[in-house]
C-alpha cells in the first residue's frame, strides 16, 4: 500500500471527505495584468468538472496554480484535505495531463511509467507492476514495450492519462485531452475519463474547448471569462440559470432531411409567428427559426413549428431550443468578454 | 480523503526500497543520451576528430617537426576542449530542451525534489567525459612512444579534465536554466565557451608581462593548458605551478555550486521574464568573473630566482664527458663539488647551462630540458665534497654542450664572487624515434569503427522496439 502523504501526517479534515478539491478566491496577476480574479469552486470525488473559458480567460493560470506550478497572489486551495501551503504533498495527490504533453521518443511506455512511479517513491518492481496495470487500464498493454515515438496521437494521450494516474491521485487534471483526435478517438478517450472518475472515485477537472464533449461527460462546470467566474454548478443548473437570465428563449433549431430542407424553409417562413428562418452554416441540415412572439408564448409557438412540419409530412430529425445547450450558455456568458 | 491507496487502485504493493530521485533522473537521462544516440554520436565525432589529429601529428613526427611530449600535450588539449564542448552542449540542452519538448512540466509535477532532478541531469551531462577519456588514452599512449609524458598526461589530464569539464557542463545547464528555448541556450553557451577559450589563443606577446601572466592564471582554460604544458612538456614540478590550479578549481566550485545550491531549487516551468533573466544572468556571470579575478589575484606569484654573487676557492666536476642519445631519452649524470680551501664556504648555487653547438652557440632554455635548472648547496666545511644528481631530457635532436656553473653566494651587499664553470658534457641528440603514421592507423580506424558498431546496435535495437508486441 502506498501512503500518498510522504511524511505520514494526518490530513486536514476541515473540509468534507468527499470534497477532493476546494478553491477559495484564487487571484493571480502578471505585472499589472490580472489573469485570475477570485476563482472559487469545489469538486467532489467521482465527479467530472468541466473547466471552460475562451482563450486567455485564465484557465491555464488556474490549472497551473491548482497543480502547484504557479503560486497564487492571494487565496488558497485544498486538494484531498491538503492546503496549498504544502505543494509537495499536493503533488502526491494530483495527476495531470498537460495540454502540451511531451513524451520521450526513445523510451517505451513501460519504461516511462516505471520512471514516474519511481519518482513517486515506488520501488522498481512495484513501479513496473503498477505501470503494467495502468497500461492495461488505458488499453496499451500490448504496446507496452514499444518506443513511444512510434505511438499515434490517441495512444500518446492514453499514455498521458496513465501517467496522470501513476500515483493513484485524488484529483486528475486533464487539459484538452481530446485535442487532435479523430471522432472515434475522442469518444474512446471520453469514455475512459468517465470510467476513471467512477471506478477510481477521483475528481476529474477537464479543460476543453469542445463544449459538446464537456456537456456529454461532465457533472459540473466552471466557466471563466477574463479571469472571472461567470457561471458554476452542475451542467443542468448552469444551463437553467443561463436560460433564466433571458427569461425565455425565442428561437428554436431543428434538423430535417437534406432533401426536405428547402420545403421546410418555405413552410416555416410562411407561419405568422415566425420572424426569420436561416440555415445553420456550421451544422448542415439544420435551420434556425426565430419566433416573432413574446417570451411567455415562445413555447406554444415552438410547438406550432413542430406541428406544421409534421402536418406537411416533413420528418424532424432533431429539435432543440436556443439556449438549451451548454455551448449556447457559453457563448451567451462570454459574449463581449474578450480573453 | 484517500489516506492510503493501493497503487493504481489495483492492489500493487510497494515492496522494496525506492530509488532516490537523482538516480532515477540520471538513469533516464543516460538512456536518453546514450540509447537515444545523441551522446553516442557526439563521442563518435570526437573519436574521428581525435584520430585525424593523431594522424596529422604522427605525420609531423615523421618529418621531425614535433617531439612526442608536445604531441601528447596537443592531444590532451584537444581531448579536454572537445569533451568540454560536448558536455557543454548537452548541459545547454538539459533544461531548456525539456521546456521546449514540454516534458519539464511532468517532472515538476512529481514530488521529487528539483535539486535531485538537476543533479541527475548534471551527472548525465558529464557522462561523455569518462567515455571521451577512455577513447583518448590509446591515442596518448601511442603518441607518447613510451615517454613518461603519458603518465603525466594521464594523471593530470584526467584530474584537470574532471575539474574543468563538469564546470563547462554546469555552465551549459545554468544557461539552460535561464533559457526558454534551446536556440537561446546553445547560442549563449557557445558564446561563453568562446570567451573562456579566447585567452588560450592569444599570441605569445600578449601573454607576457604582469597582465599576461595574470590572464593566464585567471582564465580557467588557459591556466589548465599552461599547467598541463609545463608538466607534460617542460618537466616542471607541481609545486611551481600551483597558482595555475586556482582558476579551474574556482570555476568548478562556483559553477557546480551555483547550479546545485542556487538554481536547482528554483527550477521553474518557464525561465522567467526577460528583465529578470537578464539581470540574474548578468549577476551570475559577474559573480563568476569576480570570483575568478579574486582567485587569480590571490594566487601566489611565480617562483622568483634570486641571483647573488660571491666567490671562494671551490671545484666542480662532472662524471660524464659525452653522451649520444635519441631525442626524448633522459640523460642522467652527477656533479661533485669540493671545498678545496681552508675556510668554510658560502652557500652555493649550481646552475645548468645548455648551448646549441649547431647554431653558433644559441642558448637552450634549460627549463624545457630539465626539472633541475639549479640546485642549492649549503655552506661547505673545508675538504667537504657534495654530489648532486642531474637529469636532462633530450628534447630536440642536435649537438649540444651541457655544463654547470658553481656560484657562491655573495658575502655581503658590496661583495661579489667568481662563478666556477665545470667541464662540459658533449651531448649529441639523435632524431627521436619517428612515429610511422601508418602505425597510428589501426587505432585511428578501430575506435571510430567500434563506436559506429555501437551506434548501429542502438539503431537496430530502437527499430526492433517500434513494433515489438508485449507477450508477457
Amino acid at each position: 500500500m502506498v501512503n500518498n502523504d510522504a511524511v505520514g501526517e494526518a490530513s486536514d479534515r476541515s473540509i468534507p471527505q468527499s470534497e477532493v478539491l476546494l478553491a477559495d478566491d484564487l487571484r493571480k496577476a502578471y505585472g499589472n495584468r490580472p489573469a485570475l480574479r477570485g476563482l472559487s469552486f469545489t469538486l467532489q470525488s467521482g465527479r467530472v468538472l468541466g473547466f471552460l473559458g475562451p482563450n486567455g480567460a485564465g484557465k491555464t493560470t488556474a490549472i497551473r496554480i491548482l497543480t502547484t506550478i504557479l503560486e497564487p497572489d492571494t487565496g488558497s486551495f485544498f486538494v484531498d484535505g491538503v492546503g496549498s501551503d504544502h505543494p509537495e504533498r499536493i503533488r502526491r495527490r494530483i495527476g495531470v495531463l498537460p495540454e502540451s504533453l511531451g513524451l520521450p521518443r526513445y523510451a517505451t511506455a513501460l519504461e516511462f511509467l516505471t520512471f514516474f512511479g519511481g519518482l513517486y517513491g515506488l520501488a522498481a518492481g512495484a513501479a513496473r507492476s503498477n505501470a503494467l496495470v495502468l497500461l492495461q487500464e488505458v488499453g496499451l498493454r500490448k504496446r507496452a514495450k514499444n518506443l513511444i515515438g512510434s505511438y499515434s496521437r490517441g495512444m500518446r494521450q492514453r499514455l498521458g492519462i496513465a501517467r496522470s494516474l501513476v500515483n493513484d491521485p485524488a484529483v486528475v487534471f486533464l487539459d484538452e485531452p481530446t485535442l487532435g483526435l479523430d471522432p472515434r478517438g475522442q469518444q474512446d478517450l471520453l469514455e475512459l475519463v468517465q470510467r476513471i472518475a467512477r471506478e477510481r472515485n477521483v475528481g476529474v477537472v477537464l479543460c476543453s474547448h469542445a463544449l459538446a464533449e464537456v456537456e456529454s461527460i461532465c457533472d459540473d462546470v466552471v466557466i471563466l471569462s477574463s479571469g472571472h467566474v461567470v457561471a458554476k454548478g452542475s451542467v443542468a443548473d448552469v444551463i437553467r440559470q443561463a436560460r433564466g437570465n433571458v427569461n425565455q428563449e425565442t428561437a428554436v433549431r431543428l434538423q430535417v432531411p437534406a432533401e426536405q430542407l428547402v420545403k421546410a424553409h418555405k413552410l416555416l417562413e410562411a407561419l405568422p409567428f415566425v420572424a426569420a428562418v436561416s440555415p445553420q452554416i456550421d451544422r448542415p441540415g439544420w435551420l434556425r427559426v426565430d419566433l416573432d412572439s413574446e417570451p411567455e408564448r415562445a413555447s406554444d409557438h415552438g410547438n406550432g413549428v413542430l406541428s406544421s412540419l409534421i402536418g406537411a409530412s416533413i420528418p424532424i430529425v432533431s429539435f432543440e431550443t436556443q439556449g438549451g445547450r451548454l455551448g449556447d450558455v457559453f457563448l451567451q456568458l462570454t459574449e463581449g468578454l474578450g480573453g | 480523503m484517500k489516506d492510503e491507496r493501493t497503487v493504481g487502485g489495483t492492489g500493487v504493493a510497494s515492496a522494496g526500497r525506492a530509488r532516490p530521485g537523482w538516480w532515477l533522473m540520471f538513469s533516464r537521462e543516460m538512456a536518453d543520451l546514450w540509447m537515444g544516440g545523441k551522446a553516442l554520436n557526439l563521442v563518435l565525432v570526437f573519436s574521428i576528430l581525435l584520430g585525424l589529429v593523431a594522424f596529422v601529428l604522427a605525420t609531423n613526427s615523421e618529418l621531425s617537426l614535433i617531439p612526442p611530449k608536445e604531441m601528447v600535450f596537443e592531444m590532451v588539449r584537444l581531448s579536454l576542449a572537445a569533451s568540454g564542448f560536448i558536455c557543454l552542449i548537452i548541459g545547454a540542452d538539459s533544461l531548456s530542451g525539456e521546456r521546449e519538448r514540454a516534458t519539464l512540466e511532468g517532472l515538476l509535477l512529481t514530488p521529487a525534489s528539483r535539486r535531485q532532478l538537476v543533479i541527475g541531469k548534471f551527472l548525465a551531462a558529464v557522462s561523455p567525459w569518462p567515455a571521451a577519456l577512455a577513447i583518448s588514452l590509446p591515442y596518448w599512449v601511442l603518441l607518447a612512444q613510451g615517454d613518461e609524458a603519458f603518465a603525466q598526461a594521464a594523471l593530470w589530464g584526467s584530474l584537470l579534465g574532471t575539474l574543468v569539464i563538469p564546470a563547462l557542463a554546469a555552465i551549459g545547464m545554468l544557461v539552460s536554466y535561464w533559457s526558454n528555448t534551446n536556440r537561446t541556450s546553445m547560442f549563449v553557451s557557445l558564446g561563453i565557451y568562446l570567451v573562456i577559450l579566447v585567452p588560450t589563443q592569444l599570441p605569445g606577446s600578449a601573454q607576457a608581462g604582469s597582465i599576461g601572466q595574470l590572464l593566464k592564471k585567471v582564465s580557467p582554460m588557459e591556466a589548465t593548458y599552461h599547467f598541463l604544458e609545463k608538466i607534460i612538456v617542460n618537466n616542471r614540478t607541481v609545486n611551481e605551478l600551483t597558482a595555475f590550479l586556482f582558476a579551474p578549481i574556482v570555476l568548478a566550485v562556483v559553477t557546480i555550486g551555483g547550479l546545485v545550491w542556487y538554481s536547482a531549487p528554483r527550477l521553474r516551468l518557464e525561465a522567467g521574464r526577460v528583465g529578470q533573466r537578464k539581470a540574474r544572468g548578468v549577476g551570475g556571470v559577474t559573480a563568476l568573473l569576480l570570483s575568478l579575478v579574486l582567485a587569480g589575484s590571490g594566487a601566489p606569484p611565480a617562483n622568483a630566482q634570486p641571483t647573488q654573487i660571491a666567490g671562494q676557492p671551490l671545484d666542480i666536476s662532472i662524471d660524464m664527458e659525452f653522451a649520444v642519445v635519441n631525442a626524448g631519452d633522459p640523460v642522467m649524470f652527477n656533479t661533485a663539488i669540493s671545498n678545496t680551501s681552508d675556510d668554510r664556504s658560502q652557500p652555493l648555487i649550481v646552475a645548468m647551462n645548455i648551448i646549441n653547438l649547431d647554431s653558433q652557440g644559441d642558448v637552450v632554455d634549460p627549463e624545457d630540458w630539465s626539472p633541475q635548472r639549479t640546485q642549492y648547496v649549503g655552506p661547505m666545511v673545508p675538504g667537504q665534497s657534495v654530489d648532486l644528481s642531474w637529469r636532462v631530457n633530450a628534447i630536440l635532436d642536435g649537438d649540444y654542450m651541457v655544463y654547470m656553473v658553481l656560484i657562491p653566494e655573495p658575502n655581503g651587499l658590496q661583495a661579489t664572487s667568481r662563478p666556477i664553470a665545470s667541464s662540459g658534457i658533449h651531448l649529441t641528440v639523435e632524431p627521436f624515434t619517428r612515429l610511422n603514421p601508418g602505425g597510428v592507423l589501426p587505432i585511428v580506424i578501430a575506435i571510430p569503427t567500434l563506436l559506429m558498431a555501437g551506434v548501429g546496435f542502438v539503431m537496430w535495437r530502437q527499430r526492433r522496439r517500434i513494433n515489438q508486441e508485449d507477450t508477457e
